[in-house]
């Protein structure tokens, strides 16, 4: 990257980091638990792009992984009074063992595949959860300490840009440039002696720890956690955020981040349609439109104005 | 003397004259705020009357001049049945609307995600509707929270006290729904059957997010028991009644009360549900017994005027019977009305003329005994309607 | 051994539900090697339309018919204006594309018909047979009797007709058709409205079971896949197979194994999906495909 793009960009997060800090003092309370959500996402979507923008892997399962992570620190938090800042890097660990683990077999598959597996799994959580009711606490879920809403929108965004940051270092090393030309040709990347085995797994890994780390935060904020916590339909909103953000931008993960959070409840105001109809037919518009997401607009806009 | 008297006298001026409005949220010298959330959209909106009914009650106190000169408004909002968004919902309500209360919210786990923040903030969480006993026993860790209807615990004990004394030493067979809300009913039954427990010959749990319960029927059939306990939800109770017809299996079915609104019941056909018993504590609309009824006539002219168009049922009887003990709540918390004021009141009410409940049913609490109504009635379901049998029953947890 | 017996026979009948709904995946993925991960929801549109007309009076068999021509052309039109767009186009974007119509279509289904639960005439009786020791009704027969026929036809279909032949040779090498005269991008939409006709026919044999209401499949559609997966999801045969010995085995699995009762069926469908992924991709019937690099 040339030195001008970086200082560029190096401004941006400046600036971005400065809003985010000055924001909670302008919006009420209840809006600063919104955007600490939005936080929340972000640092989810960070992961999910490590695999599916950069490494090419489809996963409809993340909120399966964001529960490993929520589940960890909450059993933490209730049943052996750990504090609950501590339990969140702890609950990345946990989450990210359980997806280098998942990595490996996930290699034999492909595509659609993947795509059907990782949904299986997002399906049948919540059911494992229940059975293990002796220490998740089963559906009547586990009670956690509650913080005030701009405690935790400080956190998630110091945890937000904190990914955000190591995600960019470590997809700059040589590990970031096998990631694409992995997703780019499998085969071309094979025959330059990268092995597809080693860095798909590790992608896995990576944006496990991501989503667990997430998860956490999402189950401190909630201040409970029930398997109803992490639905079906959150793994399918964040593959949303991650397609509407657009594949490979870290930095548009943030608007797809933001359409997770404020579409549903947006919804009921444009009509008496329920808010389904409006989230479907907005992903079905942008894969039609737009495949390339808001970082796609934002590139056709850059090179519109070059040219 | 008069001295006395005019001191006093001038004393009460002087207080009443440097008052202003209570800076309680959501409430103002001419209204009070009440939020809830039940599912409008979702698997479980139909038991969204309860909201509606409880509006149209508010909205005909309102027209006659409300409580104490403040009129209700009460803002209902949409969970989708999912604790998730319920939990957000009502932070919004409280954060966001500055809310009085939170009154009527629906679901088990919904209200199970929203308590420990509203005890944390000290907000009323008040009538809530699910039966599941924590609501009324946890008031030392909760103590802003007070449950409504009878709990599923105290339904189980009610049955299995019916069968020792009817069905003596029949065996029984339980299909329940394997969370919290079957278990609860399953726990109570078996408390219920004391040392008798072992009549329970075969208990099959079954996924809420499945398709159909046939398998699990066709497990219970095969214990050969002369009872069959469906404590489910929604569809399922009408596939187990549905399934034991098709597999010739003719035993007593005992219906849990969540499962039996009569629009339910009428799904399956009248042989597969003819003679099924359930237990009820609110005035069903759709029963015979209370055509000429005093109070269900007053139920049907609120529905005619403030819910127009809606089809009345059990649901909107129930929020109907929830928003008449509300309004009493907050007449007797007084023209000073604060949170601190509603809970006192919440948990001293001796209410025996809520016209939408069941006769001779007395709406009491006290401070340590959280759990509004636990007096019930057993019912038949005879030729396509309940009909209630039997005297009025303890139903205390 | 009643009990065995009778949980086979529950187990079928279950069977042919998730028999029903993969064969409908099962078409769409031979003709245009997506998974459609709204067929469920297409179908749970198309049987609240049957009961619409049949609110409004037609009788069964017409109303049954038209559902099928009018699912027909839904699944036409869905295909030209929605998914050829993104032929060519990675992966991912057509699975979140077929994602958003998932949630488009059950919004749609909810914000047209309301949330409430509805019966469901059937065709077929259902009063109980006893055979031996166990029960079944012939709405249970009905159910698999009409996957076995879908599956007939179809295989007849591909095998000997023109239209069938065309449909094949579009999704095995689009390129070499045109050449000898394949009209390729119809074909394509040929099995889409194909699979969604099947899916119409699902959803109106399960949904006099399983009652009609928005969220009808999604009880079904995780076990339907893993029924299409595990018959080989190029295979029609295999669908229905695959689905018919899923729903015995995880009625078995239930009632012996108590570790998999409850909400752990849900698992047990999950393991059957990882299993044949991991051991047998192509499934039982379907023939290893030899990627060219």
């Amino acid at each position: 990257m040339s030195r001008r793009r970086l200082a560029l960009n190096a401004a941006g997060f400046v600036v971005a980091a400065v809003v985010v800090a000055f924001l909670p003092r302008f919006i009420s309370s209840y809006h600063a638990l919104e955007w600490a959500n939005v936080g929340i996402y972000f640092t989810a979507l960070l992961g999910l792009n490590v695999l599916t923008g950069y490494s090419g892997q489809i996963s409809l399962g993340h909120g399966a992984f964001m529960a490993i992570g929520g589940y960890t620190s909450a059993i933490l938090i209730a049943h052996h009074g750990v504090r609950d800042v501590w339990t969140i890097p702890l609950a990345g660990l946990v989450a990210g063992g359980v997806g280098l683990a998942f990595g490996l077999p996930a290699l034999r598959l492909r595509g659609f595949y993947l795509a059907l597996a990782t949904f299986g799994v997002a399906v049948a959580f919540p059911a494992l959860v229940q059975k293990f009711d002796h220490f998740t606490g089963g559906s009547v879920g586990l009670p956690l300490t509650l913080h005030s809403n701009d405690w935790l929108y400080y956190l998630a965004w110091a945890i937000a840009g904190a990914g955000l940051l190591l995600g960019r270092l470590v997809l700059a090393t040589p590990i970031g440039r096998a990631f694409r030309a992995l997703r780019d040709s499998e085969v071309a990347a094979v025959s330059s002696g990268i092995s597809p085995a080693l860095y798909k797994t590790l992608a896995f890994g990576i944006s496990s720890f991501y989503a667990g780390i997430a998860g956490a935060l999402y189950a401190i904020a909630a201040a409970y956690v029930t398997p109803q916590t992490f639905p079906i339909t959150l793994s399918l909103f964040l593959v949303v955020g991650l397609a509407v953000g657009g594949l490979g931008s870290l930095a548009g993960s943030v608007v797809g981040a933001i359409l997770i959070q404020f579409l549903p409840p947006l919804a009921p105001h444009l009509g008496h349609a329920p808010p389904q109809v409006l989230e479907g037919a907005v992903l079905v518009a942008v894969m039609l439109l737009l495949p390339g997401g808001a970082a796609g607009l934002l590139r056709l806009v850059q090179s519109s104005r070059q040219s | 003397m008069k001295v006395a008297v005019a001191a006093a006298v001038l004393l009460v001026a002087a207080s009443t004259a440097g008052a202003r409005p209570v800076a309680t949220p959501g409430v103002t010298s001419s209204s009070i705020l009440i939020g809830g959330t039940v599912p409008l959209t979702g698997e479980a909106a139909a038991a969204a009357g309860v909201a509606r009914g409880a509006d149209a009650y508010f909205k005909y106190v309102d027209a006659k001049g409300g409580v104490l000169g403040r009129k209700i408004t009460y803002k209902y909002v949409d969970d989708g049945y999912e604790p998730q968004r319920t939990f957000l919902d009502v932070r919004q309500l409280v954060q966001q609307d500055g809310v009085f209360a939170i009154f009527n919210s629906l679901g088990t786990s919904n209200n199970a995600a929203i308590r420990g923040f509203l005890n944390q903030a000290g907000v009323p969480q008040l009538f809530v509707a699910s039966g599941a006993s924590t609501f009324g026993r946890d008031y030392k860790k909760y103590p802003w929270t007070i449950g409504f209807i009878p709990t599923y615990s105290a339904e189980g004990k009610v049955y299995a006290r019916y069968l020792l004394k009817n069905k003596r030493g029949a065996k029984i067979a339980v299909l329940y729904q394997d969370d919290d809300y079957g278990k609860e009913l399953v726990s109570g039954l078996q408390t219920g059957l004391g040392p008798k427990k072992s009549l329970i010959v075969k208990k099959v749990g079954y996924d809420p997010t499945a398709s159909d319960v046939r398998s699990e029927v066709a497990q219970l059939k095969a214990s050969k028991a002369k009872v069959f306990m469906i404590f489910a939800f929604g569809k399922f109770a009408v596939q187990a009644f549905i399934t034991a017809n098709q597999l010739g299996w003719h035993p007593q079915i005992v219906v849990n009360d969540v499962a039996a609104a009569t629009s339910l019941m009428q799904l399956s056909p009248p042989k597969a549900t003819e003679g099924a018993i359930s237990i009820v504590f609110g005035k069903d609309p759709d029963a015979p017994a209370w055509k000429r009824d005093k109070g269900l006539k007053l139920f049907r002219s609120i529905m005619t005027r403030y819910a127009a168009g809606q089809t009345p049922n059990g649901y909107y009887a129930a929020g109907m019977a929830a928003a008449y003990t509300l309004v009493d709540t907050l007449k007797k918390a007084g023209k000073n009305l604060t949170r601190k004021s509603v809970m006192t009141a919440a948990t001293h009410l001796n209410e025996k003329s809520n016209p939408f409940v069941l006769p001779g049913i007395r709406i009491h609490t006290t401070p340590s005994y959280r759990f509004p109504i636990s007096q019930v009635r057993l019912e038949r379901w005879h030729k396509g309607h309940w009909v209630l049998f039997g005297p009025l029953l303890s139903a205390k947890p | 051994m009643a009990e065995f017996w009778q949980q086979v026979v529950s187990g079928l009948a279950s069977g042919g539900i998730y028999a029903s709904l993969a064969l409908a995946l099962v078409i769409v993925y031979r003709s245009s090697g997506v998974i459609n991960f709204a067929q469920g929801e297409m179908a749970t549109f198309a049987t609240f339309l049957a009961w619409t007309l049949l609110d409004h009076g037609l009788s069964y068999w017409p109303a049954f018919a038209l559902t099928l021509a009018i699912a027909f052309a839904g699944g036409v039109a869905l295909e030209r204006v929605l998914i050829r767009p993104v032929e060519g186009r990675p992966v991912l974007t057509v699975v979140i594309l077929t994602i958003g119509l998932l949630i488009l279509i059950n919004g749609a289904t909810q914000w047209i018909w309301g949330g409430a639960t509805r019966k469901f005439p059937s065709p077929f009786s259902t009063r109980p047979i006893h055979v031996v020791s166990a029960a079944f009704s012939i709405q249970d027969l009905g159910i698999v009797g009409v996957s076995l026929a879908a599956v007939a036809l179809l295989s007849l279909f591909f095998r000997f007709t023109k239209l069938g032949l065309g449909l094949r040779a579009a999704a095995v090498n689009p390129e070499e058709s045109r050449l000898v005269g394949v009209r390729v991008g119809w074909m394509l939409a040929l099995g889409w409205g194909l699979a969604a006709a099947l899916g119409a026919v699902s959803g109106m044999m399960v949904a006099p079971v399983v009652f009609l209401d928005p969220n009808m499949m999604q009880g079904v559609l995780l076990y339907a896949f893993a029924a299409a997966m595990l018959g080989g999801l190029a295979s029609p045969v295999g669908a229905v197979v695959g689905g018919l010995a899923l729903g015995v085995v995880l009625n078995l699995l239930g009632t012996y194994v108590s570790t998999f009762s409850g909400q752990m069926r849900l698992v047990g469908g999950l393991a059957v999906i990882l299993v044949v992924l991991l051991v047998r991709p192509t499934g039982l019937f379907g023939r290893t495909a030899v990627r060219r690099v």
